[in-house]
């Protein structure tokens, strides 16, 4: 996984954004799971067609953190999402 | 096949019940035999259809049978070709209700325990120049006035009936039988022909045109006459009468009667309906020729 | 943070979450309880309406979308809605009564709309009861090969059921029918009348022995599989009920709406709140009057229900459902009354968790 690489929520995730909070619902095992604003900020990057540097550039402008940490976090954390199956 | 299967999409989907979505919110109340008969849920170009046939039999009073019309969408239907093909609808029926389907129609009566109808069609437009509105809601009505008749003690019939002498006289037969010729011959003679193909008869019993007429233009059908005689038509080369019995004239009507006579669970009170109504009738096997001699024949007042 | 917490959250927050829609009262069914007010009349949503009002649902950031009527999957655009809703991320829930659901259609489902949960209907264990209430005869057989059908396609469902008079003495049947398909089964103890306030559904309502005999029945079972009590719960969409100073979520998190465009609380809360042929739904959602009273009636709900202490939650009260029977959204009607005292001897005073949930 790296900057090029693409990803989408997989198809049986379903999630919204409530309160600033990502509820996530896997509908093949019928489970619900809350994450982060984080989370939900990428989950919603997550096009299909943009790469993860894209998403890292988009969110370099909205938060105050540089950028080479922020890098590590979203790669690690769509790794995370990744292995969770929730994107694919 | 099974019911429906030749005009539905989906027949599992055929509603059970009367409810949809309406076409719109007008009504109209006809008075035809058995009724009146409400119509509502019609969209403004559905009653100017429906009026635009039945106008002249527009009532302004509380109706003794009640139809909704409601919206159906054009996927609902097969396609079906059209061409070369004999109109023909396709029932199912109990005890208690009955259901149609035909090209773009899907309809119930329904005894709850009162006779109700529903008529589920996506026709309806009067931007559409082939639209099929006015000849679904006609053929309903034939069969809710067929099914209301006989709930009455009464029948619709295949038939041609003339008044002589403040009497009618009922030409019945299957199609091609000669309905329509001996309506074209009494109306070359000047009587009064209250309808070439569906009359209505009541207990009495009493005949009337039903507006659902064959080739002839609109028939006055409030008009109700005493029933003088039934006679079965057979053309022929030269005139003549035979009586028939008392069997032979209710089996003939039976034959003559559409929808109820192939409701199986109906046909057998129609056939006592019939027997019961034609007696003391008089009822006749006709043959005919064009030469107009059977009006010498023909049994008077 | 927790569901729960987030579920709290909308109810406390009016953030919209779940939304019901009676797609139409076509059905090709029958039942004799059906609680539709047939006789209503309006202008129908248009397939177009309700793309457009299924964005400005995505734009509120609502999660359930329950596609429902009479029959949804008689209407004629089903598959468009529901493939809509698909793809604009809804967790889509189909309320069917699953006549229609084999073949093509049962394919087309998976394949074009591949909803979260099927619930099914079941009125009985025998065909002559599940018969006698839907009254189309073979509805009942029909029902369960669908089913099969229906679970080989790998689509999940879940069977839903109301206690009647009719029906009551097969509530065990109905569990062990549910256990041999594997699904999971609500049953509701009470009959509600019809939205329009017709009082016929109640001729069948279940007798006191009869929910007495049910509760006891799913105590034992509960306690037999030593699993958390599960007791039906009125809400829809299976969620936990959070905390919170509201009674419920209508209004709140939830609306439902019917083919005519109206605009309810709930599904069971028959009043009218707004009409989508003339407002968005986000201006009915901020801006009805209706809805804010609504929202004070649920906050007054709970504290009359809190004060039937802690089995005030095995009333089950039903402000929508109060407001049909009596006209008074906060009048505790006596089927909550014995509602609460049957569950009260068959699971203890005790307060318990409702009903397990669709989503862990």
């Amino acid at each position: 996984m790296n900057e090029d690489t693409v990803l989408k929520p997989a198809p049986d995730v379903r999630f919204r954004i409530v309160d600033g909070e990502a509820v996530v619902v896997r509908q093949r095992s019928s489970e619900v799971l809350v994450m982060s604003e984080v989370a939900a900020r990428i989950l919603t990057l997550a096009d299909g067609v943009r790469p993860i540097g894209a998403w890292v550039e988009t969110l370099a402008a909205e938060y105050e953190v540089d950028r080479a940490t922020l890098e590590q976090d979203v790669l690690r954390f769509a790794a995370e999402l990744a292995a969770e199956g929730i994107l694919e | 096949m099974s019911f429906g299967h030749g005009f539905l999409r989906n027949p599992d989907l055929f509603p059970a019940r009367p409810a949809g979505e309406p076409w719109g919110d007008r009504e109209l109340v006809l008075d035809l035999p058995g009724g009146p008969y409400g119509f509502s849920g019609l969209s403004a170009d559905q009653e100017e259809a429906a009026l635009a046939r039945f106008g002249d039999l527009r009532l302004d009073s509380e109706p003794a049978v009640a139809t909704t019309v409601f919206r159906a969408a054009a996927e609902d239907f097969l396609e079906i070709d059209t061409r070369g093909w004999e109109y023909a609808l396709d029932f199912d029926s109990g005890p208690s209700s009955v259901r149609l389907a035909g090209l773009d129609l899907t309809g119930r009566l329904d005894w709850r325990p009162a006779l109700r109808g529903a008529l589920w069609t996506p026709a309806g437009s009067a931007l559409v120049p082939e639209d099929r509105f006015p000849g679904i809601f006609e053929n309903f009505c034939r069969v809710l006035v067929a099914y209301r008749l006989h709930e009455l003690g009464g029948a619709v019939v295949h038939g041609a009936a003339v008044v002589d002498g403040g009497e009618a006289l009922l030409f019945a037969g299957p199609s091609g039988a000669g309905k329509s010729t001996v309506a074209r011959m009494a109306l070359e003679r000047g009587m009064t022909v209250l309808s070439d193909d569906l009359n209505a008869l009541l207990p009495g019993p009493v005949l009337c045109g039903l507006p659902f007429t064959g080739d002839l233009d609109k028939a006055d059908s409030r008009a109700r006459y005493p029933l003088r005689a039934l006679l079965r038509l057979e053309k022929d080369t030269d005139d003549r009468l035979r009586p028939l019995g008392r069997a032979e004239t209710a089996a003939c009507l039976l034959a003559c009667s559409p929808f109820v006579n192939a409701d199986p669970d109906r046909h057998a009170a129609l056939l006592s309906t019939y027997l019961g109504l034609m007696e003391g009738v008089p009822a006749y096997a006709l043959r005919f020729s064009l030469a107009g001699g059977m009006w010498g024949i023909l049994p008077e007042a | 943070m927790s569901f729960s917490e987030v579920l709290r959250k909308t109810w406390r927050d009016n953030l919209l979450f779940s939304v019901l829609v009676e797609l139409t009262y076509r059905c090709n069914l029958d039942c004799f309880f059906c609680y539709n007010a047939l006789g209503l009349r309006g202008e129908r949503m248009s397939t177009e309406q309700y793309f457009r009002f299924f964005d400005a649902l995505r734009d509120l950031e609502v999660l359930n979308l329950t596609l429902s009527g009479g029959e949804p999957l008689a209407h004629p655009d089903f598959m468009k809605l529901g493939a809509r809703a698909r793809e604009l991320g809804f967790v889509v829930r189909v309320k069917s009564n699953g006549h229609a659901l084999r073949g093509e259609m049962a394919r087309r489902l998976r394949d074009e709309v591949d909803p979260f949960l099927i619930e099914v209907s079941l009125h009985g264990s025998t065909a002559a009861t599940h018969d006698r209430q839907t009254r189309v005869p073979g509805s009942f057989e029909r029902l369960l090969a669908n089913l099969r059908e229906v679970l080989d396609l790998g689509m999940r469902v879940k069977i839903n059921s109301t206690l009647t008079r009719w029906n009551e003495d097969e509530a065990e049947g109905m569990l062990d029918l549910a256990d041999s398909l594997g699904l999971q089964i609500q049953i509701d103890p009470e009959v509600t009348p019809r939205d329009d306030g017709g009082r016929e559904p109640l001729s069948i309502a279940p007798t006191r022995e009869g929910v007495h005999r049910l509760f006891a029945l799913q105590a034992r079972r509960a306690a037999e599989a030593g699993a958390n009590l599960s007791i039906a719960h009125g809400a829809d969409d299976g969620t936990l009920p959070a905390p919170v100073e509201k009674h419920c979520g209508a209004g709140s998190a939830g609306i439902a709406v019917d083919p005519f465009g109206n605009v309810y609380p709930c599904v069971q809360w028959r009043r009218p709140v707004g009409n989508l042929h003339r407002q968005p739904i986000r201006e009915i959602w901020t801006g009805s009057a209706g809805l804010r009273e609504v929202r004070e009636i649920t906050a007054g709900a709970k504290r009359i229900v809190d004060g039937y202490g802690p089995s005030g939650s095995f009333l089950n009260f039903c402000p929508g459902s109060a407001a049909t029977r009596t006209g008074d959204p906060l009048a505790i009607y006596p089927e909550a009354v014995l509602r609460m005292e049957e569950t009260e001897k068959a699971f203890g005073a005790e307060k318990k968790k409702v009903l397990l949930p669709i989503l862990s």
